[in-house]
């Protein structure tokens, strides 16, 4: 287990490496200067400013002394400094990242208060309406971009109903509950919340439609099991039965999607941030490659990647964890 | 690779009747197919379906109703948008772009991932080690990311956007490919083929490829759903499709700052959208069920 642990380690690092080595030589790939495009767009810059920016953005250097310099840099926490706004990009990034986070949170929990039960009774109640009314969300879940559920939802219920605001961030909801609880006003809490629900609908839709196929699936194939049957001519309630024994077993292959999914995500707040006006990082990539503002892209294409491979090297050892069969392999 | 090499040619007609019965049975294949014609019908005809041109400016159009509402005419079936151009139109125009993006990003991603995924597959080895390294290296992308990779480095653009969606669809088909290869190659006919001493590249193309076809027809259906969704959304950021251009996308993201004044500029892309993504969605299903029930969605 442990040498198993570590050679995933091993591997997450040599990838994380190749990460850094494109990050760092991004630059480079640009065709032509990249600073003469992007002194084109600021006629006030001088050619000595130009020449510092080339050296500020290693384009002076070569792909192996970009990639140590930038390596070295970033071990320290030091991803360079943006080119429009003169501040240090890990802080701009720092201060995004807790939006995004907690964005996430908030659609994960929302996909699997839905998924989870949706599965569940989708699979019991096979070829009912219920069944089929699984079916079309699922088809629907993955067809549908988020961008557009977006869109639509913010034209029916901020610009019809009027019921939530159609973009914005007034603070995270996590940290507005001791307020709240301590003040004995939900109203505090649900000012911030309010902000949070659109956006993560948006983001949950396809989460729950997959996961509650997959749960649908997972399920009809463990009830079929004979311990189901056992349990079953034992007399065990029928709750205990599909809680205990069938869904534990049927979760399973949620946790081995769920590092990709982590990835759908990571794609989704992109776009997502842009639609709401959220200020989180995926909003500031799309902002960035707007204004080529190459250290700001570079450091989020790195942070993105890092955090995509942790997540998937914790659900690959946590995976080995939750299933036995897989952990004496 | 012609589809005469996958079937001999007498059998023809009765693997056909049989995909043909399967279609006809299935009501989500009928359905996708459907859909997909309505969508397929709007791009080759376009010009002609098109009630006006597509970039016409008509002020008196500016927010024209649709004609269910009131002030509503059959001028603008749909309506007119902020520039006063029919939204109509710029809908059925949208299609074509969608289509031809979505058909040269899935062939261009078929071919290079293919071609990679059977060499790997086939000879196995240091050739797969190396490409195989590539995909996972690539897999520590999520996707839409390594797009904006792509339009961050060479700009936005048509053909960024292309070569974008391509280059992040290709691992789809290597894996698949490279697997399926690494099964047949061990099935008798390949060895006496080899016994025979048929040349390396003539197994690869004549008895290896055309028998991936199924799995590569299914992986390529799902993966034009994903290429027209991504375009939108790539678009809609202001990084694929450059306006004037009635992409889908662009129309979603124009319309977004007039949605009091008129919601048809988001709403009728918004319909096209997905009647292309759910027909090409459940036909996908359709085929991954007739070819090979196990092949699991990823």
């Amino acid at each position: 287990m442990l040498r198993l642990v570590v050679s995933r380690l091993l591997y997450a690092a040599v990838i994380l490496l190749g990460v850094i080595l494109v990050v760092a030589s991004l630059v480079k790939l640009v065709p032509g200067d990249p600073v003469d495009v992007i002194a084109a767009g600021n006629p006030g810059m001088s050619v000595q400013d130009m020449d510092t920016l080339r050296e500020k953005m290693g384009l002076t250097r070569s792909v192996p002394e970009q990639f140590v310099a930038y390596l070295g840099n970033a071990v320290q926490g030091d991803l360079g400094t943006s080119i429009r706004q003169g501040v240090p990009v890990t802080s701009l990034i720092a201060d995004r990242l807790p939006a995004t986070g907690e964005l996430a949170f908030w659609t994960l929990l929302l996909a699997f208060v839905i998924a989870i039960p949706l599965g569940i009774v989708t699979a019991l109640r096979r070829d009912s309406w219920l069944d089929y009314a699984g079916t079309f969300i699922a088809v629907l879940g993955v067809s549908m971009p988020g961008f557009l559920l977006a869109v639509l939802m913010i034209l029916w219920f901020s610009i019809e109903l009027r019921w939530l605001p159609a973009s914005g961030y007034r603070g995270s909801a996590l940290a507005s509950i001791g307020r709240a609880v301590a003040e004995r006003d939900i109203g505090i809490f649900w000012n911030a919340f309010r902000y949070f629900i659109l956006p993560s609908i948006s983001l949950a839709f396809v989460l729950v439609a997959v996961n509650a196929r997959l749960i649908h699936s997972a399920m009809l194939e463990v009830l079929q099991q004979d311990y189901i049957t056992f349990a079953t001519a034992k007399g065990a309630p029928r709750l205990t039965i599909i809680l205990r024994h069938a869904l534990r077993n049927a979760l399973l292959p949620i946790v081995t999607l769920a590092g990709l999914q982590m990835g759908a995500l990571l794609s989704g707040t992109v776009v997502i941030e842009t639609v709401f006006a959220w200020p989180g990082i995926g909003r500031l990539a799309v902002d960035s490659i707007h204004v080529r503002d190459y250290p700001i892209i570079q450091a989020v294409v790195l942070v993105s990647a890092a955090l995509f491979i942790s997540l998937n090297l914790i659900v690959d050892i946590l995976y080995r964890f939750i299933d036995p069969r897989v952990r004496n392999d | 690779m012609t589809e005469a090499v996958i079937v001999p040619a007498a059998a023809r007609p009765a693997t056909e009747r049989r995909f043909l019965g399967s279609l006809g049975r299935s009501a989500k294949g009928l359905t996708g197919l459907f859909l997909i014609a309505i969508v397929v019908l709007c791009a080759l005809f376009a010009k002609s379906i098109a009630p006006h041109d597509h970039a016409q400016q008509v002020i008196e159009w500016r927010y024209a109703p649709v004609v269910w509402q009131e002030g509503g005419s059959t001028t603008n079936l749909l309506g007119g948008d902020n520039m006063g151009r029919d939204i109509l139109s710029r809908t059925v125009m949208g299609a074509q772009v969608s289509i031809q993006v979505a058909l040269i990003v899935v062939s261009i991603a078929l071919v290079f991932g293919s071609t990679l995924g059977a060499l790997a597959g086939y000879f196995g080895g240091i050739v797969d080690t190396i490409i195989m390294r590539i995909v996972d290296f690539q897999l520590a992308f999520p996707f839409l990311l390594l797009a904006l990779i792509f339009m961050a480095v060479l700009g936005a653009g048509f053909a960024t956007l292309v070569m974008a969606l391509a280059f992040a669809l290709w691992i789809n088909f290597a894996r698949i490919v490279r697997s399926e290869t690494m099964r047949i190659r061990t099935l008798d006919y390949v060895d006496a083929a080899i016994t025979m001493g048929v040349s390396q590249l003539r197994i690869i193309f004549t008895h290896v490829l055309p028998n991936v076809l199924p799995a590569v027809l299914v992986v390529a259906t799902l993966d034009i759903a994903l290429v027209i969704i991504s375009e939108a959304a790539l678009s809609f950021l202001g990084l694929g499709v450059q306006p004037p251009t009635a992409s889908w996308g662009v129309m979603i993201s124009e319309g977004r700052d007039f949605l009091y004044e008129q919601p048809w500029i988001v709403i009728a892309p918004g319909i096209a959208v997905l009647i292309s993504s759910v027909g090409i969605n459940l036909f996908g299903d359709f085929l991954r069920d007739y070819f090979d029930p196990r092949l699991e969605r990823m």
